[in-house]
């Protein structure tokens, strides 16, 4: 093997490795988009700055700036926020989902927006240091260099991931929710209450986005757009699974993270952004029904 | 003979101008199977769609002797008013057995247990296909698992729309022949919507002729047991048209 073919190499796994932990994470926010997508057909723009707000309450609860909690009790504090936020949300879009999802999708900017203006006015533009207390260690392996923070996310992410999976493959529940996304009139025809499945889909993107906002800060910082400017690779991932797949936004979300990583260690960190929008073009023309589709099948 | 369901004075209207039902009434006795039997678009769904609560209408609509135009769709499901849409929309992507918990949604987890065997049992055609999407399905299997989905629920009405669209003969058959033996096996009321007046005179006891989204006749099956009188009956509701 020649020198120039080894150092590719040796670079190379350690980019895609750390470009598969980042993009579990741009899953789990591509999750939640699909699962509201899939249920309501209405994209949640207020995703990020809501996942955003719960990051800073989590910080304003432990950091003594609001509160001085342990930072597990902020979490939770944090969690219900989100959930409340959810109820209010689906609460005040809930009219207009059956009416119009169109609408109902401009409604959530409104809601980003609020959020965005609830952040800034408790916690202003500064930037604030959110950290996670997860082991502090480091190994080498196969020539990978792993972290415990890189542990840390891979667990979270496959078990809050499997976990969702479970429930929507092999539950009651989840039998309502593929229900209600494929044929809402079959589920309402049962008797199905479609607002109370839209909103599982609310309280579950709300706390999958939390879960990714809480383990994306630690790479970074936290300002009022970090998790916001998170999202944006989230709905790229969810947009590369075909906006409408849940295992689509796993897949998408590992590719993106691994390619963003690749696009800025070898052409040009100051471009990632162009790239990311290149490549949701792209999968839109070549894979228009998301990477995952069968040939001729339907999005599931 | 207590009534099942009663309709008096029901309309329905899509949108500000038009009415797809006109002062519509009839009444279902307990175990009886009523039909409606009209040409397309005489607003047959319509009538069945405004009793399961899928769509508003005006009028009054009792179910066992209650009022129950208040109430949404799923509360009159959890009541036993179980709509078997035209068109079977069943979940193509869902295998047979989860279509069917579906249909038992709000059961306890062993009563949907032991009425999915109930309902396979019947079926016994999709029995050996339970876990199979139900895409997969032929399209008489397809109707079967749309009746069937409409009998997890415990229903004490059943809304059948078409159940024999697209079916070949003698799957139609073999649907009613099922329809008759729940019939015997229970005093399970059906509103039965057809155009094949043939096959319906096989089970029911009532029917109604629309015309225009009104109830233009109304004869007993016990009157249309003669060929001439069903004859008479055809060309003076449904025209030459519906005569096959
Ligand atoms: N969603 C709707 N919006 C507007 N008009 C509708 C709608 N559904 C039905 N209609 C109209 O209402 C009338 C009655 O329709 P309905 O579906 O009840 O008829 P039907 O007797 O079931 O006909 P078919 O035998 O074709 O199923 C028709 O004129 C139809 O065009
Ligand atoms: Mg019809």
């Amino acid at each position: 093997m020649s020198d120039g073919l080894g150092n590719i190499l040796l670079d190379l796994f350690p980019l895609m490795w750390s470009g598969m932990i980042t993009g579990c994470l741009y899953a789990l926010g591509a999750l939640g988009l699909v699962m509201i997508f899939k249920s309501s057909q209405v994209v949640n723009f207020s995703h990020g700055n809501v996942a955003g707000f719960a990051a800073f309450l989590i910080y304003g609860f432990s950091s003594g700036v609001l509160l001085n909690l342990s930072w597990g009790v902020a979490v939770l504090l944090a969690m219900i926020a989100v959930v409340a936020i959810a109820f209010l949300i689906y609460a005040v879009i809930s009219p207009l989902v059956f009416e119009s999802e169109l609408t109902a999708t401009i409604s959530t900017l409104g809601f980003g927006l609020i959020a965005q203006g609830a952040t800034l006015l408790i916690f202003g533009a500064d930037i604030v240091n959110l950290d996670l207390p997860i082991p502090r260690f480091s190994m080498s392996f196969l020539g990978l260099f792993i972290t415990g923070y890189d542990l840390t996310v891979l667990a979270v992410a496959v078990v809050t991931i499997g976990t969702l999976f479970f429930v929507v493959d092999y539950t009651k529940l989840g039998i309502a929710f593929r229900a209600i996304s494929e044929n809402p009139f079959a589920a309402e025809v049962c008797g199905l209450n479609l607002r109370s499945i839209h909103l599982f889909s609310w309280i579950v993107a709300a706390i999958l986005g939390v879960v990714g906002a809480l383990l994306i800060v630690p790479t970074t910082f936290l300002s009022v757009t970090t998790v916001a400017a998170f999202m944006l690779q989230a709905f790229a991932a969810a947009v590369i699974g075909g906006f409408a797949s849940l295992p689509g936004s796993l897949v998408g979300g590992i590719l993106i993270g691994i390619l963003m990583n690749l696009f800025t260690f070898y052409v040009s960190a100051e471009f990632t952004s162009t790239f990311l929008l290149v490549l949701i073009l792209l999968a839109l023309n070549v894979f228009p029904n998301g990477i995952l589709a069968r040939a001729g099948g339907s999005r599931v | 003979m207590t009534e099942v369901l009663s309709v008096s004075g029901l309309s329905v209207f899509y949108g500000t101008s038009a009415q797809a039902v006109e002062n519509v009434s009839f009444a279902v006795g307990d175990g009886q199977v009523v039909t409606l039997l009209g040409a397309n678009g005489a607003g047959k769904t319509s009538i069945m769609k405004a009793i399961a609560g899928l769509i508003p209408s005006r009028g009054e609509i009792l179910f066992g002797g209650e009022p129950i135009s208040a109430l949404p769709a799923r509360e009159r499901v959890k009541r036993g008013i179980i709509y078997v849409p035209e068109g079977r929309e069943i979940v193509a992507n869902m295998s047979v057995r989860e279509n069917l918990v579906l249909g038992g949604y709000h059961l306890a987890a062993r009563d949907r247990r032991t009425r999915t065997e109930m309902v396979l049992d019947l079926f016994p055609e999709i029995a050996n296909k339970a876990d199979r999407a139900a895409w997969r399905l032929s399209g008489g299997e397809q109707q079967m698992l749309a009746i069937g989905r409409g009998l997890m629920a415990a229903p004490k009405l059943l809304l059948l729309d078409e159940p024999s669209l697209g079916l070949a003969p003698m799957l139609v058959r073999r649907v009613f022949d099922r329809l008759a033996a729940i019939r015997r096996e229970s005093d399970l009321a059906i509103v039965l919507v057809e155009q094949n007046l043939a096959m319906s005179m096989r089970i029911c006891d009532e029917l109604h002729f629309l015309r225009g989204g009104r109830i233009i006749g109304h004869r007993t099956a016990a009157d249309l047991k003669d060929n001439a009188a069903r004859q008479e009956a055809i060309d003076a509701y449904l025209g030459a048209a519906s005569a096959a």
